[in-house]
């Protein structure tokens, strides 16, 4: 019996001990609240601190990224955001250390969207994600992704110095899931010799398009000549694929538009989309533009087309710029190469899209990427459920590093895309620092270095900084595909109408037709678009 | 039935029956439980107590009165499990008699071609046929007519409606399709005793009446077993259509069929909705089910159950 007593008495100050370790616990816990005032060395050494408390050494994050070759500083931007933050704990004397796991990096940005899609839920996607923000509204609504609003609120600075609507596409329901990671313009490219031939002259034409003095009809008047001409095979060239985000520039150019912001609704324009099929069904059936296009291979006859010089114009995307100086489209004189930077900027002549029609004004539309963080970013390290908001500021300070200004303007030089900061802006027209990068010169990790080491050989030089710098005023111009989680589907059904008005099975009118149809039978889509407008009676293309 | 027999025949059928509840019924009853829930983009947590009865059945049937381009997926759904199934039974049936007519090492050789490819990867078989098809001059087959002289302009195959996309897609999955059948009915030949054969041949048959009288009536199970399977197979098929339709290589509305409309669905480009497809999916397993089930009461299966005379 007295054996017993003992053991319950032991057995008590055991539970009061416990108890009183587990307190002591909660209060360590409560010690994990940090508060991120902007100043960024002091709110990285605050975290590091607290991570160090916990006994947490190494931090395991992984990022995905996606688009094209040159443009692999969507993932080592991480990385590189990674050292510096490293470098600041070790020069505090903190002990922990931010391991980059995984750089997963595809080229085709819609498929790394499904995988992304596909994993989240089972917390195997990555902890950084850098996409289209035509996804961020559907991964925002699902939870996928991480709101930064408070955390971004500290660094109203950084932020300020983004671009307004880049800040503005990254964006839902006005909270913020990300921070702006490149744009680009998308111009109208015209091949200077092919001008030449047929007495087109480029002198003032950028002002003449600023000014919708050079419309969609001029495009087709020097287009038809110079087929006609022999000058080239076709008079124009555009992307295939969805018909989202290069061919709906034609709906900004009729002066449509995309979205009701009252009802917060789609919006197919029915005069613009009908004067955007005229124009697509007008070059097609003349031979300007290839009625079989939308089934065109990239790599054997897009790009070769143009850098070839068998057209006159071309619809593409800034970054086509260095990617034809970094790929092997050229053949004409046997052997596959890639253009010399001399020869781009010889050869082409690049200006906005111009407006539609009189009256109307150019445009040119971005497809700003973001980095956005997995809602359940950090989740694989240690403590996460106690130490999860202390994961997330790191991971939110993780992106504000990555998002420095050289981070930003490397990638900018390196794949012809534009930047995203005013900082990054100013930097890509220093002359000093483009040496610096030339020679990769620059407080990067050796990791970064060796992974871009060859792109940068191929793509630092003036002529490449010069375009970046010609074609920075288009921003100016630019449009936003609507943020909206049923906008992939109706961009979708734009692409059959465009192919069919191409091929010539469907005439203008009739495919306008088939978009309401198509839209309408999907009760969930109709409930989100509204068709406005008539098809216009009297319309001519092109106008005299 | 006794109680032994009746222990001794769970034992014997309890992992087959584990493995049909396990991999068959299970996904079924699940699918038709997520055909009731607004499940979409994954998010489980979120949608899959969202209870929503028959709305995606209606939303589908709404769609297919209402979308211009429905009617494609189902003539193309029609067409290419009705020809492709031709082609992979009889034309394996072919192989597997034109093989069984000569020697072993070059049959061998020979069957191993037509195994090719369904060894290949999907991506890369398709990709070879992608390049064969474009319809532009980069095309082989464009390019070889027109170095030929047959036509001067690049034909595009597969941008054809309806019959050159039907045609493209039927060629690519009946070259797959077709070694199955070989292979089943190339053994089912080699089971059939010599003897006959040679003593048909002995008395002056040619192959074709050996093939006709002795042959395929003998190999008339095989025959039956191949065709259903078949036909569940080609009608649930997907991915060298998707490859082919994604590349623009086939006209999408008639390189669509329901099992890859139901896939677009799922997991296609910009919002996936698994609830609409997982309803798109048990009204083709419906027809699958109602499909097989005629074929086999139509060709008398059971007759091929019953037990065997004499034996017992």
């Amino acid at each position: 019996m007295r054996a017993a007593a003992l053991w319950l008495v032991a057995l008590v100050i055991f539970g009061v001990v416990a108890s009183g370790c587990i307190g002591g616990e909660e209060a360590k816990t409560s010690q994990a609240e940090v508060q991120l005032t902007g100043d960024f060395t002091k709110d990285v050494v605050e975290i590091g601190k607290v991570l160090e408390q916990n006994g947490v050494k190494e931090v395991k994050f992984s990022a995905w990224g996606s688009g094209d070759p040159n443009s692999v500083m969507r993932v080592y931007g991480i990385v590189e955001a990674a050292r510096r933050i490293n470098k600041i704990w070790a020069d505090n004397g903190i002990n922990v250390k931010i391991v980059v796991t995984e750089t997963h990096y595809v080229a085709s940005f819609q498929d790394a969207y499904k995988e992304y899609l596909s994993k989240q839920p089972l917390g195997q996607a990555g902890d950084f994600f850098v996409n289209s923000y035509a996804f961020l509204p559907t991964l925002a609504d699902e939870g996928y992704i991480l709101d930064i609003t408070d955390y971004a609120k500290a660094y109203q600075s950084v932020i300020d110095d983004f671009y307004p609507s880049l800040i503005e596409a990254s964006k839902y329901n006005g909270k913020l899931y990300g921070l702006p990671q490149d744009t680009e313009a998308r111009p109208l490219y015209i091949r200077k010799d092919v001008a030449q031939k047929i007495g087109f002259d480029l002198n003032g034409l950028d002002e003449k398009v600023k000014n919708g003095e050079f419309t969609w009809s001029d495009v087709y008047y020097w287009a038809k000549k110079a087929k006609d001409e022999g000058a080239a095979e076709w008079g124009l060239i555009h992307r295939k694929g969805s018909a989202h985000p290069d061919l709906i520039q034609f709906i900004f150019a009729f002066g449509g538009k995309l979205y009701d912001p009252n009802t917060g609704k789609l919006v197919v324009d029915v005069p613009a989309v009908y004067k955007w099929l005229y124009v697509e069904w007008k070059f097609a059936r003349d031979g300007l533009l290839p009625g079989d296009i939308m089934s065109w291979d990239w790599a054997k006859q897009i790009h070769p087309t143009v850098v070839e010089g068998r057209t006159l114009f071309d619809i593409g995307g800034t970054w086509y710029w260095t990617e034809w100086q970094t790929k092997q489209y050229y053949a004409k004189e046997g052997t596959p190469r890639g253009l010399k930077p001399e020869e781009v900027r010889d050869w082409f002549c690049y200006t906005l899209f111009p407006a539609g029609e009189k009256g109307k004004e150019p445009v040119t539309l971005s497809q700003p990427f973001v980095w956005m963080i997995n809602s359940k970013a950090g989740q694989l390290n240690p403590k996460y459920d106690e130490l999860k908001d202390i994961y997330h500021k790191l991971a939110f300070l993780m992106l504000i590093k990555a998002s420095d200004p050289d981070i930003n303007a490397i990638h900018s030089v390196i794949s012809a895309h534009l930047p995203v900061r005013k900082d990054a802006a100013k930097l890509i027209k220093d002359e000093k620092w483009l040496n610096g990068l030339k020679a990769l010169n620059l407080d990067l990790s050796d990791e970064v270095k060796s992974n871009i080491g060859d792109i940068v050989q191929a793509t630092v030089n003036p002529i490449n900084a010069q375009f970046l710098a010609d074609v920075s005023y288009m921003l100016e111009y630019t449009h936003l595909a609507p943020a909206h989680p049923k906008y992939p589907a109706l961009a979708d059904i734009f692409k059959e109408a465009v192919d069919k008005v191409l091929r010539g099975e469907m005439t203008p009118e009739e495919a306008v037709k088939y978009i309401v149809q198509k839209v309408q039978a999907d009760p969930e889509l109709a409930q989100n678009v509204e068709i406005q407008g008539e098809i216009p009676k009297d319309w001519k293309f092109p106008q005299g | 039935m006794t109680k032994g027999k009746l222990r001794d025949l769970s034992f014997f059928l309890s992992p087959m029956v584990l493995m049909v509840f396990l991999f068959y019924l299970v996904p079924l009853v699940m699918t038709i439980y997520i055909s009731m829930t607004r499940m979409r983009n994954w998010n489980v947590e979120r949608y899959l107590t969202e209870f929503v009865g028959l709305y995606n059945y209606e939303r589908l049937f709404y769609m297919f009165q209402h979308d211009p381009t429905f009617k494609a997926v189902i003539m193309t759904t029609l067409v290419f499990v009705g020809i492709t199934l031709v082609i992979n039974v009889f034309g394996g049936l072919a192989l597997a008699l034109a093989t069984f007519f000569i020697n072993e090492r070059p049959a061998s050789s020979y069957r191993l071609l037509w195994l090719l490819p369904r060894m290949s990867p999907i991506a890369v078989y398709s990709l070879v046929w992608y390049y064969f098809f474009h319809g532009s001059e980069i095309g082989t087959l464009n390019s070889i007519l027109m170095s030929l002289g047959f036509i001067s302009q690049p034909i595009p195959w597969g941008q054809v409606t309806p019959w050159g996309a039907w045609s493209v897609i039927i060629f690519v999955n009946g070259l797959v399709g077709v070694s199955f059948g070989m292979i089943v009915f190339t053994s089912a030949l080699n089971q059939i005793p010599k003897e006959l054969v040679i003593a048909a041949r002995v008395d002056g048959a040619s192959s074709w009446q050996i093939s006709r009288r002795i042959l395929i009536p003998m190999i008339k199970w095989h025959l039956l077993y191949v065709l259903t399977w078949q036909f569940l197979s080609l009608l649930t098929t997907y991915p060298h259509l998707f490859l082919l339709v994604q590349w623009d290589l086939v006209n999408r509305d008639y390189g669509t069929t329901l099992a890859l409309y139901v896939f677009n669905t799922a997991f296609g480009r910009g919002e996936q909705d698994q609830g609409l497809a997982a309803a798109a999916a048990v009204i083709l397993s419906i027809i699958g089910i109602l499909g097989g089930f005629v074929t086999l009461k139509v060709l008398k299966f059971e007759r091929m159950m019953k037990k065997p005379r004499g034996d017992f």
